[in-house]
Order: C-alpha cells, then sequence, then structure tokens
C-alpha cells in the first residue's frame, strides 16, 4: 500500500513539474505558425517535436557566465532573465531525427530581430531565417541571397570572428551589410546568429558530444 | 486496548485493492467538485479584475465596431470606422460622466513581420485624460509622453520585450516610416495593456492622416445609473455602446452552460462513487456477519455496530476527500490552462481559485454524502442477529 502511495505521489510531482509555465513567463522566441514554417525550413522533415530549455533549468548562474563568455558580452540580449524559456524544434524525417529549428531574440536599431536557423546533427546551418525585423531596408536581410550566405556556416565559423565589434576574418566576415542604412541591425543579424549558435553548442549539441 | 476507529482501519485494510479503488473514485469526484467550486469562483472573480483594469465601465463606438479586431487583423486597419472626435464634448455634458477618453486604434502592415507580412497595432490616447483612467498602471522606466503631439511611444511590457525596447531607444512605424521615440515601458499588467503600443493621439492622427477617433472611453460618477446613460448615449447618430456589465453578464451566460455541463458530471461522479462506498462497504459486512454476530453475543449494542460500520465510510471518505483536493491544488495550474484552452474566452489570470474555505466546504460535502452512503450498511449490520449469523457461517 506505501509503495503504490509513494509511486503515485512522484508521478504527481513530475507531472507538477513538468506542466507549462505559467502565464506570466519571459518572452522567447517561437516560430510564428510552426506547423507551416517548419517544412518550409527543413524540407525533408515529416514531423517535429518541440522542447523548451532555460539557462536556469541548465546550470543557472555559472552556466550563464559561461555562454556570456562565449558571446563576449555582458548581457545575452534584452529582456532575456535566466529562466527565459528557449524554444527548441526537433525535426524529425519518419521517425529519426535529422535536424533542429531554434531562434532567439535581438535587438535591432528600430526593433526586435528574430533570427532562427535550421540546423542538421552537426550543426551545420542549413536554412537562416529572420522572422522578424524592422527598418526601412528590411527586406533585404529577408532577402533569400542573403540567407543563403549562411548556409554551411557553424559555431566555428565565429572564431576568428567577433561580432560585437564587428572585427575579424573567415566566411563571416565576408558577409556584406546588404542595407548599408541599416548597420546596427547588420551587426544585431551576426550577434543573434552568433547567440543562437552558441545556445544551441552549449544546449544541444555539447550534451550529444557527451553521450558515450 | 484498540479503539474502534483502529478496529475500522484494519477492516478496511483486509481488503487492499477493494479499499483503494473506491479511495480513488471519491478522490476523483472530490477533485472534479473543488475544481468547479474553484473556477465558480475564480473567473468571475478574473473577469471582473479585467474589466475593472479596462479603466472605463462603458465604450462609445462607430457602428461596426465590435468586428474592429478582425477587421484590423484582415484588411490592416483600412476598414476601420471612425467617429468625430467632437462627440466627446457632447458626451462630457451627461450628468452621469466621470471622466471620458478619446481612442484612436490604428494598424499598419509590417511586411517583415513573419513570412507573410503581419499588422502591427497602436493605441492612439490622449495624455491629459488617459492615465486617470488606468492609475494602476505603474511603469518599470520612464514615464507617459511629455505632450499630445509628441513624437513619442508608451509601451506594455511585452511589447517592449518583443520589441527589445528600452526607454530612449527608437521605434518605427512600419509603412509610414515614421521615428517615435520610447519614453516609457510599463510594469506587467497580466492584461492586453502588456502588449499595447500606445501613442499620443494627436501624433497618431498625425501619421494615419486622420483627424477622427474610433473609441470613447466614459468612466460613470459612483452609484450613477449607467443604463440612464447608455439610454442617452444611444441616442448618438451612427454609434454604439458597449457596456461592461452587458459583457460580463454575456460572457457569464455564456460560461454557465459549460458551469452546468461540469456540474452534472461532478454530480454523476460523485454518485458513483457514492455508490462505490456503499459497495465497498455493505460487502464489508456482508463478509464480517459471523464476526458482527459473535461482537454482539459479547455485548455489542446495534449502535456500536453501526458507529464502526460508519467509521469505515467516514476514514474512507476523509482520506479521499483529502486526497482530492490535495490533486485539486497540486493541479490547479494544470486545470487552468485547460479551462483556458476549452472556453471561449479567458480572462487574466488566476482562473481556478482554491482556497481554505473552499478546501473545507468540499470536504464536507464529501464526507456528508459519504455518510449518507454509508447509512445502509451501517443500519444492516446493526440489526445482524447473533446465532443466526453464526449459524449462517457454520
Amino acid at each position: 500500500m506505501r509503495s503504490v502511495m509513494m509511486k503515485i505521489a512522484c508521478l504527481a510531482l513530475l507531472l507538477a513539474c513538468t506542466s507549462p509555465l505559467p502565464a506570466l513567463a519571459a518572452v522567447g522566441c517561437d516560430l510564428n505558425d510552426p506547423a507551416r514554417d517548419v517544412p518550409r525550413l527543413f524540407p525533408e522533415s515529416t514531423s517535429y517535436k518541440t522542447v523548451y530549455f532555460s539557462i536556469a533549468q541548465r546550470g543557472g548562474a555559472p552556466f550563464q557566465r559561461k555562454i556570456e563568455n562565449r558571446l563576449g558580452n555582458a548581457y545575452i540580449a534584452l529582456y532575456a532573465p535566466i529562466d527565459v524559456p528557449y524554444t527548441l524544434y526537433e525535426i524529425y524525417r519518419d521517425k529519426k531525427k535529422v535536424g533542429y529549428i531554434h531562434g532567439v531574440n535581438q535587438k535591432g536599431q528600430f526593433g526586435g530581430i528574430q533570427v532562427f536557423v535550421a540546423q542538421d546533427l552537426t550543426g551545420r546551418i542549413k536554412t537562416f531565417y529572420i522572422q522578424k525585423i524592422t527598418g526601412k531596408s528590411a527586406g533585404r536581410f529577408r532577402d533569400a541571397a542573403f540567407a543563403r550566405k549562411f548556409v554551411g556556416l557553424s559555431i566555428r565559423d565565429f572564431d576568428s570572428y567577433d561580432p560585437v565589434s564587428g572585427k575579424g576574418t573567415g566566411r563571416i566576415a565576408e558577409i556584406a551589410n546588404p542595407a548599408p542604412d541599416m548597420v546596427t541591425d547588420y551587426y544585431g543579424v551576426l550577434r543573434g546568429l552568433k547567440k543562437n549558435l552558441v545556445l544551441m553548442d552549449e544546449f544541444v549539441f555539447s550534451m550529444e558530444r557527451g553521450k558515450p | 486496548m484498540i479503539t474502534p476507529f483502529q478496529v475500522a482501519c484494519k477492516n478496511l485494510l483486509r481488503k487492499k485493492v477493494r479499499t483503494l479503488l473506491t479511495l480513488v473514485g471519491i478522490m476523483l469526484s472530490t477533485w472534479v467538485l473543488v475544481s468547479l467550486f474553484g473556477f465558480n469562483r475564480g473567473y468571475e472573480k478574473a473577469l471582473n479584475r479585467d474589466i475593472e483594469n479596462m479603466g472605463y465601465q462603458l465604450m462609445v463606438m462607430a457602428k461596426g465596431c465590435p468586428y474592429e479586431a478582425a477587421t484590423m487583423m484582415l484588411q490592416g486597419g483600412t476598414g476601420l470606422r471612425y467617429m468625430e472626435q467632437s462627440m466627446v464634448n457632447d458626451i462630457m455634458e451627461e450628468a452621469e460622466v466621470d471622466k471620458i477618453t478619446p481612442i484612436l486604434m490604428q494598424a499598419f502592415f509590417d511586411p517583415n513581420k513573419g513570412e507573410s507580412g503581419g499588422i502591427a497595432g497602436y493605441f492612439g490616447v490622449d495624455p491629459d485624460s488617459y492615465p486617470a483612467m488606468k492609475p494602476f498602471f505603474r511603469f518599470r522606466s520612464g514615464g507617459w509622453f511629455r505632450d499630445n503631439s509628441a513624437a513619442e511611444v508608451v509601451m506594455g511590457y511585452e511589447a517592449a520585450e518583443l520589441e527589445q525596447r528600452e526607454v530612449g531607444d527608437m521605434t518605427l512605424v512600419p509603412e509610414k516610416n515614421v521615428q517615435l521615440k520610447v519614453v516609457g515601458i510599463l510594469e506587467r499588467t497580466g492584461t492586453q495593456d502588456d502588449g499595447t503600443i500606445f501613442v499620443p493621439l494627436k501624433t497618431l492622427q498625425r501619421i494615419a492622416e486622420i483627424d477622427k477617433i474610433t473609441t470613447i472611453g466614459i468612466k460613470v460618477k459612483k452609484d450613477a445609473d449607467i443604463t440612464k446613460l447608455e439610454n442617452k448615449l444611444y441616442q448618438l447618430k451612427d454609434v454604439q455602446v458597449v457596456s461592461f456589465s452587458q459583457v460580463k453578464q454575456t460572457i457569464m451566460k455564456l460560461i454557465s452552460t459549460a458551469r452546468v455541463m461540469v456540474l452534472s458530471i461532478a454530480i454523476v461522479a460523485i454518485l458513483i462513487a457514492m455508490a462505490g462506498v456503499v459497495n465497498t462497504v455493505l460487502m464489508s459486512v456482508l463478509e464480517r456477519m459471523p464476526e458482527i454476530g459473535i461482537l454482539k453475543t459479547m455485548g455489542a449494542m446495534p449502535g456500536d455496530i453501526f458507529r464502526l460500520v460508519w467509521t469505515e465510510t467516514l476514514i474512507l471518505c476523509g482520506i479521499g476527500g483529502v486526497a482530492g483536493i490535495g490533486f485539486a491544488l497540486l493541479f490547479a495550474r494544470g486545470t487552468d490552462l485547460l479551462v483556458r484552452r476549452i472556453l471561449p474566452y479567458a480572462p487574466s489570470g488566476g482562473l481556478v481559485v482554491i482556497d481554505g474555505g473552499l478546501a473545507l466546504l468540499t470536504l464536507g460535502s464529501i464526507v456528508a454524502a459519504g455518510l449518507l452512503s454509508g447509512l445502509y450498511p451501517a443500519w444492516k449490520a446493526g440489526r445482524v442477529r447473533p446465532l443466526e449469523s453464526i449459524r449462517r457461517d457454520g
């Protein structure tokens, strides 16, 4: 009898801990319409699973400092407290996982920028997508030709490039600003991309590398 | 010396699975009942809070405006209906009116939002009259606009979060490419204001190239006759009046259907649980007839046997009831989310509010229902004839 009651209590606690976040949680970065956006960003996908994670869940303040050090910036972004829920879309082809889609918010000159990337299981970018950006020439950042320049990049491409100062070498440095009147947003996009890749590396790929 | 309570506990533990299943039945019905009571209380409270947070009790709109939100979404604001601003002065003259504020809602198409563009909504408000309607607004940083034609915005907390804005940053009105400076960011209110971008009325009128308004918010004097004022406002040409007390009544009517359905389910669940209690205790009594007979030969009175069996019922209902209330409290957030998904309109804040009083009331109802169910088995046990029952066993 006691063991049955213990099992019931454990199950109840588990359900309580995994139930969705309260309505007043911080705003994360989600695809506007995942059912439509996932097949567009990952054409070979047949299904997806949504996973939420936060820095608070995965290691708290020390983990946040580690991420900030990798980003080279004291603040990951505005309005990104330690418990902000990051949304990860795990992409499946039939039952096999084939990649991920993840987005982040970043500050732009006139509004928030939402930078999404679709990555394969090795962390290489398959598709680059700016869901939201504000400015007179914002459309140029959402142009397919600009997005194609990021295909094949990975976190290693940021090793010799500092998106905070905009200085460095490598493939990232070769990507020209498509809208010269929106320099702040150009660096914002690159900062957002690096933040996205660093978060994915810390939350997903480093954990997978650690698996036996 | 062993007490009647200990005897009752031991009797229940003889058939563990049967007792557990009965407990589960009672627990589930208690869960449903207390959640329903909590919803009854919480929903109305949340709705009242939402209406109070609107700041005004009446809204005057150009005819057709209840469809405004849909119009804004579908046509990017081109289908909005407008009123003359002079109407504000006409309404202000009514004796029942305490405060009044003109509002202009505008939507602009942003091609760089989502895959195929989206709508950016703005709320043009008068900095002299609107803040008085929302005395509960607190600024996270900054404050209201300098004047009614300043190129400035005040953002709700979530709007600022989405746009990654701080006080001093610039924003850009899509379509019109007009730059506005962020001068204030509000604290969270838990209402639709969190996602709103407020612009001085005249600024928004200038940007939209229109000198009219879409809405007038009216705060009625304390103890004034709202219905009388509504009737007067209906006499105005080409406008319609939305009273939040009417809105509340309509919503409560809609919700009452759902409440009746859930209450019916709860009643059925309680009846099933009661039948379970009768079955469990009666089976237990029938199985223990010889024992009860021996107890009687040893001097136990019918009242003693009745109390013993009733104690079993009390234990079952007490434990089941407490467990049900515990689960209801534990999963109140989950129930809240579920209810939100089902209902056509869910106000902000907690929809399921369970407090100590409500928990005790539910526990009392469940125990009372349980004791009622235990009457027959306890009565039957009390009437057992000692020799007959012992002989039957032999």
